[in-house]
């Protein structure tokens, strides 16, 4: 398997922006990263990653506004979200029904059991963003 | 002495007569003493009817009296209530009733209840409710819709008399759930905002802790900034809880506080002085301006040290480096209090947020890169100052140009004890 998937981590906490950079960059992943919604729409545009990992309450616009956004855009429809939520059960399945939310996870995590499913989820995925990085 | 025949005919007719005469007065005598019977009882009847008159008078009056008096304690309830006879017709409706049905109370009682109620499941749970119910009656939830909202009732039917009798009713009382279901929507919204905000610390120091299990931290300076980051985190979550259990102490009342006379100098001196290395790392100034007055007040000296503790860390937190921050103590002899206040050059709060900073788990939206914070000493401060001090806490900010933390707290007078 390739590791040279683009994933991009979206939260506003630093300590949990650093310890899933860490983790999945040991996993041999390419990680930008983003503090909120708005930053994280402008990071799509310009690095278009392979999956995203963002948190639900964030300034600006949350994690579920971002990935609605990205649903609504054909160019990043088809790119994977993983939600982290530290809400838990006040979430409804009908807040995260949008078709590229993957996954909802609930906090507190495992940085492991996150790098698992990043394997899951992009073991099928060519490393297309990263080849369209390359020529644009 | 009477030999001839005509003497003894004339003394026979003479008794005759005699005896006809007393007969005759006799009877006389009778029919006169019937009359005065029958115009006693014509007069006790003609008394007893006028007793009578009077009495169903009285009972009028008692029944008004009764009922003006039961109409009184019905208004004085805070519930609904609605009472029907054995027919369905509305004998009794209170003033919240009479509010919540949109008619008079006056013009509902008498009507049948299908006509007063237009809520056809209450105008027909009510309705079916005299051919029989429990003992203790039936108890449901429901809500009704008026002009302008829908409400959730607590409806109780009770009988009244036995189901035979014509003295029959049935007493609906209705009672508005909105307050109870806003205090369990503000309970279930803090419950839910304490557990985010508990579970964002207790996720680093879980994240943190495996990935050192993990071998994730590949050297010794890695491994020593994870150990940092699981004691600042863990030192985090110790002062939210310590926070949440404080403000939920105050709140219910239970916080008892140590009410002696305080030397407020001082306790700005040593929180100043404690604040200064934090202060020095991010090469900010603190400036006293500490008047020369009696600052002495009477409170709880702990409280009030974790009140300009609070106030000066904030402002460190949010003040970009190299900025200025400036504490102020004075006494108002007009208003006999004691007045401080934290000024820093940091980033300032919008307008829209000022009144909402203490409020519980609230985080100035553009702090959250800044720094981290519980989202609740703000709130402590707030209930110290105002609750147990009776003082009074604000912010005056413009956005981009600073914050101006302050608090007045009563000098001796005013000051509401503690529970």
């Amino acid at each position: 398997m390739t590791k040279a998937h683009t994933i991009l981590i979206v939260d506003d906490e630093a300590h949990i922006l650093q310890v899933l950079s860490l983790k999945l960059r040991n996993c041999g992943y390419s990680i930008t990263t983003a503090v909120d919604g708005e930053d994280a729409l402008y990071q799509v545009k310009t690095c278009l990653p392979d999956l995203i990992i963002t948190d639900v309450q964030m300034p600006y616009m949350n994690g579920l506004e971002f990935a609605h956004e990205l649903s609504k855009d054909s160019k990043t429809a088809h790119i994977p979200v993983v939600v982290l939520t530290a809400r838990g059960h006040t979430l409804e399945t009908s807040d995260t029904d949008i078709p590229n939310v993957r996954k909802v996870l609930s906090k507190p995590f495992s940085p492991r059991g996150i790098a698992e499913l990043c394997e899951q989820l992009l073991a099928n995925v060519p490393i297309r963003a990263s080849e369209k990085r390359d020529a644009a | 002495m009477f030999t001839d025949p005509i003497s003894i005919l004339l003394f026979t007719v003479t008794l005759l007569l005699a005896a006809m005469s007393i007969i005759v007065a006799l009877k006389l005598k009778a029919r006169e003493s019937a009359a005065v019977v029958a115009m006693q009882i014509a007069k006790q009847d003609a008394e007893e009817a006028c007793y009578a008159l009077d009495s169903a008078k009285i009972h009028a009056c008692i029944d008004r009296t009764h009922r003006r008096q039961v109409e009184s304690v019905f208004n004085v309830l805070r519930d609904a209530v609605i009472v029907i006879d054995a027919h369905g017709e509305v004998l009794h409706v209170n003033e919240i009733a009479s509010g919540l049905l949109n008619v008079s109370i006056e013009s509902a009682t008498g009507k049948p209840i299908t006509e007063v109620v237009v809520d056809h499941q209450l105008a027909s749970t009510i309705s079916d409710a005299r051919s029989g119910l429990p003992k203790e009656g039936r108890q449901y939830e429901q809500e009704i819709k008026n002009d302008e909202e829908t409400v959730a009732y607590e409806v109780h039917l009770q009988s009244v008399g036995h189901q035979d009798e014509a003295m029959h009713a049935v007493v609906t009382v209705l009672r508005d759930l909105s307050r109870e279901r806003e205090i369990a929507r503000l309970k279930s919204d803090f419950v839910s905002k304490a557990s985010h905000e508990l579970r964002t610390p207790l996720s680093s120091i879980s994240a943190y802790i495996e990935m050192l299990v993990d071998g994730d931290a590949q050297n010794e300076e890695t491994r020593q900034e994870f150990y940092g980051v699981i004691t600042t985190e863990t030192q985090r979550l110790q002062r939210m809880i310590n926070n949440l259990l404080n403000i939920s102490q105050i709140e219910a009342g239970l916080m008892h506080i140590d009410r002696i006379r305080v030397d407020f100098q001082e306790l700005v001196e040593r929180a100043v002085t404690n604040m200064k290395p934090q202060a020095q790392e991010k090469n900010l100034e603190i400036h006293s301006q500490i008047a020369e007055v009696d600052l002495s007040i009477v409170g709880d000296g702990d409280m009030l040290y974790q009140v300009i503790v609070n106030l000066l860390s904030n402002a460190i937190k949010y003040t970009p480096e190299g900025g200025r921050i400036t504490v102020a103590a004075d006494t108002d002899n007009l208003t006999r209090s004691l007045h401080f206040s934290v000024s820093d050059t940091g980033l300032g709060i919008a307008p829209d947020q000022t009144d909402k900073v203490f409020d519980k788990f609230y985080r100035v939206e553009n702090y959250r890169h800044v720094a981290q914070g519980t989202g609740l000493g703000l709130n402590l401060c707030r209930h110290i100052v105002e609750t147990l001090h009776s003082g009074q806490i604000g912010l005056e900010s413009t956005l981009g140009m600073g914050s101006k933390f302050w608090f007045s707290i009563p000098s001796e007078r005013g000051q509401r004890k503690a529970a």
